[in-house]
C-alpha cells in the first residue's frame, strides 16, 4: 500500500467503516509518516467531535415568536385576479424573441453582403488588371542587373 | 422550538462566526419555516428542513459580506457583550491540566482550520461532524448526491487535519529544544 492510498483510507478507519484493515494497518506500522498523519488524523476527529456547544441566547425563543406575530401573512396567489398576468406571459416572451431575431438578422446581414462586395470587387479588379497587362516576354529587371545578377 | 433553536444558533454560529449576525439568522431561519409551512411536504424531517433553510440563509449572508472576516474568539470564554459564553461541554472524563491546556489550543487549531474552509466543505463538515447529521440527511438538506457529500467530507477533514499535523509538529519540535536545554 502507497502512502497515497492510506491517507485516502484513513478516515474510514479512524470510524471503524474499514472492512479490511489487514493492509493498512500493515503499513501504518511500517511508514512513521503515516504514523503521524494518523495520529493528527485521529487527533482532529477527537477535537471535531468535542467542541463545546454554542447555546442560543435565553430571549431568543420569544423573539422569534414576536417577529412571527409580527410578520405580514404571505399573500396566496390570486388566479381570480392574476390570470391575465399568467396568460400574456408566454406571449410577451414570443415577441421579445421576435425582436432580438430581427435585431440579430439586421446586425448579421449587411456585414456579409459587405463582405461579398468587397471580395466582388478585387476579383473584379484583379481580372481587368490581368486582361491588359502586357504578356510578352519582359526584359530581365533592373534589380538585377545593377546587382550584376543575371539569370 | 428550543432544541432546535439551539442547535441552528450552534451551527450558524460557527458558520458565520458572529453572534449577533448568528441570532439574527435562526430569527429568519424559524420566520421562513413559518412562512414555508405549507409547502413543507413532511418527505424530509423537520430538522433538515430546517437546516437547509438556514445553509442557504448562511451562504446568502456570507455572499453578502464576502470577504469581510469577523471571528468570535473562543479563547477568551465570553462573548460579544462580554458575558461568559454558554457552553455545553460534551460529557467526558475531566482531563489533567496539562491535558486540558492541549485540547484548548487543539479546538483553537480546529476552530481556525474551520473558519478557513470554503462554504462548501464547512456546510459539510458542521453537518456531520459537528452536528452529527447522517450523510443521507446532508445529501437532503444540500440536494447533492452522497458521494459528493464524502468526497466534501474527506477534503474538509483533510484539510484540517494538516493544520493539526503541523502543530503536533510545532509542539513536537519545541519540546524537544526544551528538553535538549
Amino acid at each position: 500500500m502507497r502512502c497515497e492510498h492510506f491517507e485516502r483510507q484513513m478516515w474510514a478507519y479512524i470510524e471503524g467503516q474499514l472492512p479490511d484493515a489487514q493492509a493498512f494497518e500493515a503499513h501504518l506500522r511500517a511508514c512513521p509518516h503515516c504514523q503521524r498523519q494518523l495520529a493528527a488524523a485521529q487527533a482532529t476527529y477527537r477535537t471535531l467531535h468535542a467542541l463545546p456547544r454554542h447555546r442560543a441566547p435565553a430571549n431568543l425563543s420569544e423573539q422569534v415568536r414576536r417577529r412571527i406575530a409580527a410578520a405580514p401573512a404571505r399573500p396566496r396567489f390570486d388566479w381570480a385576479r392574476m390570470w391575465w398576468r399568467v396568460a400574456l406571459a408566454p406571449a410577451l416572451g414570443v415577441l421579445i424573441a421576435a425582436v432580438w431575431w430581427g435585431w440579430q438578422t439586421q446586425q448579421t446581414a449587411p456585414s456579409y453582403g459587405t463582405a461579398t462586395d468587397d471580395l466582388t470587387e478585387s476579383l473584379v479588379e484583379l481580372h481587368e488588371q490581368l486582361e491588359v497587362a502586357d504578356w510578352s516576354p519582359s526584359p530581365t529587371p533592373s534589380y538585377f542587373i545593377s546587382t550584376g545578377y543575371t539569370r | 422550538m428550543r432544541l432546535y433553536a439551539d442547535r441552528l444558533y450552534n451551527y450558524i454560529l460557527r458558520m458565520v462566526g458572529n453572534a449577533t449576525d448568528a441570532e439574527d439568522l435562526v430569527q429568519e431561519t424559524f420566520l421562513r419555516a413559518y412562512q414555508g409551512l405549507p409547502q413543507f411536504d413532511g418527505r424530509a424531517s423537520l430538522g433538515t428542513w430546517l437546516y437547509r433553510i438556514a445553509t442557504n440563509l448562511c451562504i446568502d449572508h456570507q455572499r453578502r459580506r464576502a470577504r469581510r472576516v469577523q471571528t468570535v474568539s473562543y479563547s477568551e470564554g465570553e462573548d460579544e457583550e462580554g458575558e461568559p459564553a454558554a457552553w455545553d461541554f460534551p460529557d467526558q472524563q475531566t482531563p489533567n491540566p496539562l491535558e486540558a491546556a492541549l485540547n484548548r489550543e487543539l479546538e483553537a487549531v480546529v476552530e481556525d482550520a474551520i473558519d478557513k474552509l470554503s462554504p462548501k466543505l464547512k456546510t459539510v463538515l458542521l453537518l456531520y461532524d459537528v452536528e452529527e447529521l447522517s450523510y443521507e440527511e446532508i445529501a437532503r438538506v444540500l440536494g447533492i448526491p452522497i458521494g459528493t457529500v464524502k468526497s466534501r467530507l474527506n477534503h474538509a477533514r483533510t484539510q484540517i487535519q494538516k493544520a493539526v499535523a503541523a502543530y503536533l509538529d510545532d509542539a513536537l519540535l519545541s519540546a524537544q529544544a526544551r528538553g535538549i536545554k
